[in-house]
């Protein structure tokens, strides 16, 4: 359930921020896209809309919110449960409720707000997504805000964070049918998060060698992960230096994307944008040393004998 | 440089019909009367087609693209490609990736294909993933009809200024033409509602109505002089008692060239799910009696498959039928998608009449260069299983086997099985490629005459006509043999149809404040860079009479 | 392909140059094990091989004894035989298992009988033991069939069952049972739950005797009687809304 931002500034009259901080994390998110727009639809703008956010603290985007729910820490997950059980007119305890930190007359006014309105909208953070069941609470959101069209319009999209994350998500996608969490190794792409995901694999030593470009894994991965990286040869492509490029056995410095380097990125919608460079670098763009590289190792015999394999099979084992 | 000797060659363009006839092809890759020297394959006792063309499918784009990541369990048990030197892996199944959406049409000897439904906004996206798709040309339709400028326009009354939008938004896509789908249904299905009766007034707007759009869209495409017609997905898709809507919009396209996307899905009687029955025979006695109007067949095979389309409304009645997996994407100003995984039981009445029905209007309209093949890929199932469809059309005896297998309820709902008529191979040949070539206005492709681009299917003369369709011998693409004997040799770049419409030089100026009021990307990166395109090859727009 | 579906009837030499994956390179089996013994559809296993995967993957029949850790994928897919590992397993035990029984006597990952990704159901059928303790997502989508862990589970065991049995012989961490659909869990420990679990009465279902019965063959107390104690019995998820139960001993 999702929909581009451009839907967002026209239509949304109830937007919700769950697990994220805009205020300070996505600066133009408020102004450009979602609450200060006026529109064809919404003509008096901020008026048109109401906004609740939700999260553990009460952050610098509270002030900008008319609603602030303050969930307790690790209970997002229970608190989307009981909403999803509360828009079917299920029976939830009022103790089962004050667990998650809220009361029924809060999630009363909150369900009321959100079959009422004509088209709502869910952003979620890494408050979500990263803190204790991961995807499973951003899947929760994602059900609510499915759940919700059997009353009105309602979408659900995360907050990606830096760099071009959903470009190699759509890329990836696109060539391989799959998101991340990818492993070649049949020659043909194979999927399980949490086995073949990259913090996984590096954190049970199974790989031999890595290739990173335009992240820092050294900085946010755990321990074990980052030691396999100084074991093994790493390979890293980025126009500065960071904590993967000081374990790192080679450092490519490249051009900077979107600076000196042009391409395509995706917004956290999937809408692509050109990025048009504005400078000129005396570095090599990513692409052009990857293209090298692989020139590099198409001279190199194929790591498959010839005729070894079928060329397609009709169905994987 | 290739001679092709001593074939059976069906060539409908050029009213050849099983004569043996040779073909020589010179080094651009196109027919030429003699050639010297070069690779001669000797084709005797073989059947030669033009290479296919997909009129209508879906093979890139973000609404796909959504769909590869919703069905990781579909990839899991497809077939798969394995990477060699030369080529690469892929998977293939409901949602094939890009490297084997190529291979797998290659491999049944298709050599174009339309990308039927492309968001303005995200084209491209669209244009780098066709980029990806090797072996085959393509081309893609923009959707229009619920883009909201556009509407604005023409609820203004003013045409000029909507045929100008038009063309500034076919040239920024770098498209081939116009997709109209549920026209002015999307738009109200953003606010939860849909647009099912082409008189009224569409939500949100005080006299627009769907059956106006219609009307003025078909006329923007004449006046362009679009190779292509606008191509159709009519409103209400997929409700019992449709029908009625069809024959509406029909009407209001009268005089018009007009392509109706996948009609089965909107050739239905009855007025509820107990109650719906096909009514294919009075849609395909539309199509005999006003030859301006193409169609494909959208038909239905059993088996899994993910329904995807721009049509919202119905995929979330499709989704609350099901109960399965479901997902939405509404692309901003211009349309929506939505995608839900979807299993066609022959013990479903709906799914049964469904099969039928795509079946019947294939073998009513009597005419093969109306009605081409056609699965909607993915919707009614993938286009990898086209050699099904064929064997259905082609063999009465194994129509009637598989009629059997339906349900007993089905008897009196569906025509199908009054039905005698089978396809000869020249009018496969018409329907999978020569037909669906000159719809598109593509006149160098599903024509084996000289001049025209050299893309030949070769098959090896089989009783079993699925295993036969799905089987080339060889497969030839622009003179070059991509496929010898089941192994795929080369993968060239494919080439990339658009046309470039012209409008008013003004019309940029006055898009700008309209379109940085709503949309949330600045005006100049709007439009897609030629660059961008792989290979592109930009079409006539025949008697352009815009001033 | 370690699995007697694949080895019941080769001779030692086929079984040796059976070609198995080391990353992305193909090598003979006999590169890794020593393969001696009778033509039989007994497989035994000796060695540390917990990072050998797929073990036993879509076996038909026969069993399989490994002396020694596993990998992931044990009995993944499998449709029949049985499987006993005397040490530790990895994640996804008899994932989307159709049926066989699986014994892991040491502890073992998480998603246990579940769903693969994307997959709308887990284990069809058939019985999975682990002695110890389980990570995430125990049971995740289980259609039918039977799960029983001796020591705790972690966060969303159960999630989105659809049916069949989970016993928790050492209770679990936070999330049990979200949002299943039908399907029961027994737990012999307090649970924490879910906020959308309503609290229905106290039994003695019949089946739970029925079960102690069948699960005594394996060496398993399950308690049932009225006088040892009573189940409270949880109805849920009601965010589904779902007609799940969990069933959490209370002891007299």
């Amino acid at each position: 359930m999702t929909c581009t931002l451009g839907e967002v500034k026209q239509r949304a009259d109830f937007i919700v921020y769950w697990g994220g901080n805009p205020a300070e994390c996505h600066p133009r998110h408020f102004t450009k896209y979602t609450i200060m727009q006026k529109s064809k639809f919404l003509p008096r703008g901020r008026k048109d809309r109401t906004m609740v956010l939700v999260d553990i603290r009460e952050t610098k985007s509270a002030k900008a919110a008319d609603i602030f729910l303050q969930v307790k820490p690790g209970k997002d997950f229970e608190l989307i449960t009981i909403l999803r059980a509360l828009i079917k007119d299920q029976h939830v305890g009022d103790e089962q409720i004050s667990q998650t930190g809220m009361t029924r007359e809060t999630l009363d006014d909150l369900v009321q707000r959100m079959k009422s309105c004509k088209f709502g909208c869910f952003f979620f953070g890494m408050g979500l997504s990263m803190t204790r069941g991961k995807h499973m609470n951003s899947a929760a959101l994602l059900t609510l805000a499915a759940e919700m069209n059997a009353f009105t319009k309602f979408v659900a999209m995360p907050m990606r964070g830096h760099g071009n994350v959903t470009g190699a998500d759509v890329v990836m996608r696109w060539q391989t049918g799959y998101p991340f969490g990818i492993t070649f190794n049949r020659g043909y792409p194979r999927y399980n998060p949490g086995e073949f995901s990259t913090v996984d694999v590096l954190v049970r030593g199974d790989c031999d060698a890595a290739f990173i470009i335009g992240a820092d894994p050294g900085a946010t991965m755990p321990q074990p992960a980052i030691d396999h990286l100084k074991r093994i040869p790493t390979i890293c492509l980025d126009p500065h230096i960071t904590h993967t490029s000081k374990l790192a056995r080679v450092h490519i410095t490249t051009a900077a994307q979107g600076i000196a380097a042009p391409g395509t990125a995706y917004r956290m919608d999937e809408i692509p944008l050109p990025l048009k460079p504005a400078l000129k670098s005396p570095y090599p763009t990513d692409e052009e040393v990857v293209r090298r590289i692989n020139e590099a190792i198409a001279q190199k015999p194929f790591w498959l004998p010839e005729g070894s394999q079928p060329q397609m099979i009709s169905a994987q084992v | 440089m290739l001679r092709i000797t001593g074939g059976k060659t069906y060539d409908p363009a050029n009213g050849i019909d099983g004569q043996i006839k040779d073909l020589c092809i010179d080094d651009n890759g196109t027919f030429v009367p003699s050639v010297d020297g070069g690779r001669t394959i000797d084709a005797s006792g073989m059947i030669v087609f033009p290479g296919g063309v997909d009129v209508h499918t879906h093979v890139a784009g973000g609404a796909i693209n959504f769909a590869r990541a919703m069905t990781p369990e579909d990839h899991r048990r497809t077939q798969a490609f394995i990477r060699t030197q030369s080529r690469r892996s892929g998977l293939g199944g409901m949602a094939p990736t890009t490297f084997a959406t190529g291979y797998l049409y290659a491999g049944m000897g298709f050599t174009t294909v339309n990308e039927a439904a492309v968001p303005v906004l995200s084209a491209r996206h669209t244009h780098e993933e066709l980029a990806d798709i090797p072996i085959v040309d393509k081309a893609t339709l923009t959707l229009m009809a619920n883009n909201e400028i556009m509407l604005d326009q023409m609820q203004a009354g003013e045409y000029e200024r909507a045929r100008n939008v038009v063309a500034w938004y076919i040239w920024a896509a770098k498209s081939f033409g116009v997709k109209a789908v549920n026209p002015g249904g999307v738009a109200a299905w953003k606010w939860g509602s849909d647009a099912k009766q082409l008189s009224d007034p569409i939500d949100g707007y005080h006299s627009l109505t769907p059956g106006k759009i219609v009307s003025m869209l078909a006329t923007i495409c004449d006046d362009l002089g679009l190779p292509h017609p606008m191509h159709l997905h009519c409103n209400n898709l997929g409700a019992p008692g449709n029908i009625s809507t069809t024959l509406d919009t029909l009407k209001h396209l009268e005089g018009h060239r007009a392509h109706i996307a996948h009609s089965q899905y909107h050739a239905y009687g009855g007025d509820g799910w107990d109650t719906m029955c096909s009514a294919t025979a009075q849609l395909a006695e539309y199509f005999n009696t006003h030859p301006n109007i193409t169609t494909d067949a959208g038909a239905v095979l059993f088996g899994d498959t993910v329904t995807i389309t721009a049509d919202g409304p119905w995929q979330h009645l499709l989704y609350k039928l099901t109960g399965r997996k479901w997902g939405n994407l509404d692309v901003e100003n211009e349309t929506g998608c939505g995608i839900v995984p979807y299993t066609y039981r022959p013990s479903n009445l709906v799914n049964a009449v469904q099969w039928a029905s795509g079946l019947e209007l294939m073998l009513l309209i009597r005419n093969p260069w109306q009605v081409f093949l056609s699965t909607d890929h993915p919707n009614g199932g993938c286009f990898w299983r086209y050699p099904e469809i064929i064997q259905l059309l082609m063999c009465a005896d194994f129509r009637s086997e598989c009629i059997a297998k339906l349900p007993d309820k089905i008897k009196g709902k569906i025509t199908l099985p009054e039905i005698d008529r089978e396809y000869t191979l020249y009018d496969v040949a018409t329907s999978m490629s020569a037909g669906p070539a000159r719809a598109l206005g593509l006149t160098q492709k599903g024509n084996l005459g000289v001049g025209c681009d050299a893309d030949i299917v070769i098959y090896e003369e089989e009783d079993d006509v699925a295993r036969m369709f799905s089987h080339p011998r060889y497969v030839i693409k622009a003179g070059e043999v991509v496929i010898e004997d089941g192994d795929i040799r080369e993968t060239p770049q494919g080439r990339e149809f658009l046309v470039k419409p012209s409008y008013a030089p003004e019309t940029d100026e006055f898009m700008r404040p309209l379109f940085e009021d709503c949309y949330t990307m600045s005006f100049d990166n709007y439009p897609v860079e030629m660059e961008r395109i792989e290979n592109p090859n930009i079409q006539e727009c025949v008697n352009s009479s815009a001033d | 392909m370690l699995s007697p579906t694949v080895m019941a009837e080769l001779s030692n030499s086929e079984i040796r140059a059976l070609v198995v994956y080391h990353g992305k390179r193909q090598v003979p089996l006999e590169e890794f094990f020593d393969v001696d013994g009778e033509r039989s559809d007994e497989l035994i296993i000796h060695g540390e091989l917990n990072k050998v995967r797929l073990i036993g993957r879509a076996m038909s029949k026969g069993s399989i004894t490994v002396h020694g850790t596993v990998g992931m994928h044990l009995g993944a897919c499998m449709t029949g035989g049985s499987i006993e590992v005397h040490g530790d397993a990895g994640d996804w035990i008899g994932a989307e298992m159709k049926n066989g029984f699986i014994h892991v006597h040491g502890n073992a990952g998480g998603q246990i009988g579940a769903a693969y990704r994307g997959a709308l159901a887990g284990m069809k059928n058939g019985m999975i033991i682990v002695d110890g303790a389980a990570g995430l997502e125990v049971g995740m989508r289980m259609r039918r069939g039977t799960i029983i862990l001796g020591g705790a589970a972690k966060d969303f065991t159960g999630l989105q069952m659809k049916g069949g049995t989970i016993i928790l012989r050492s209770g679990a961490e936070i999330r049990t049972g979200a949002w299943m659909n039908r399907g029961t869990i027994i737990s012999l420990q307090p649970l924490q739950m879910m906020p959308t679990f309503a609290y229905a009465n106290d039994f003695n279902p019949t089946f739970a005797n029925v079960y102690a019965k069948q699960l005594k063959q394996h060496g398993i107390d399950l308690p049932f009687a009225v006088s040892q104690g009573t189940y409270q019995r949880y109805a849920g998820d009601l965010s589904v809304p779902g007609k799940g139960e969990i069933l959490v001993w209370q002891p007299a």
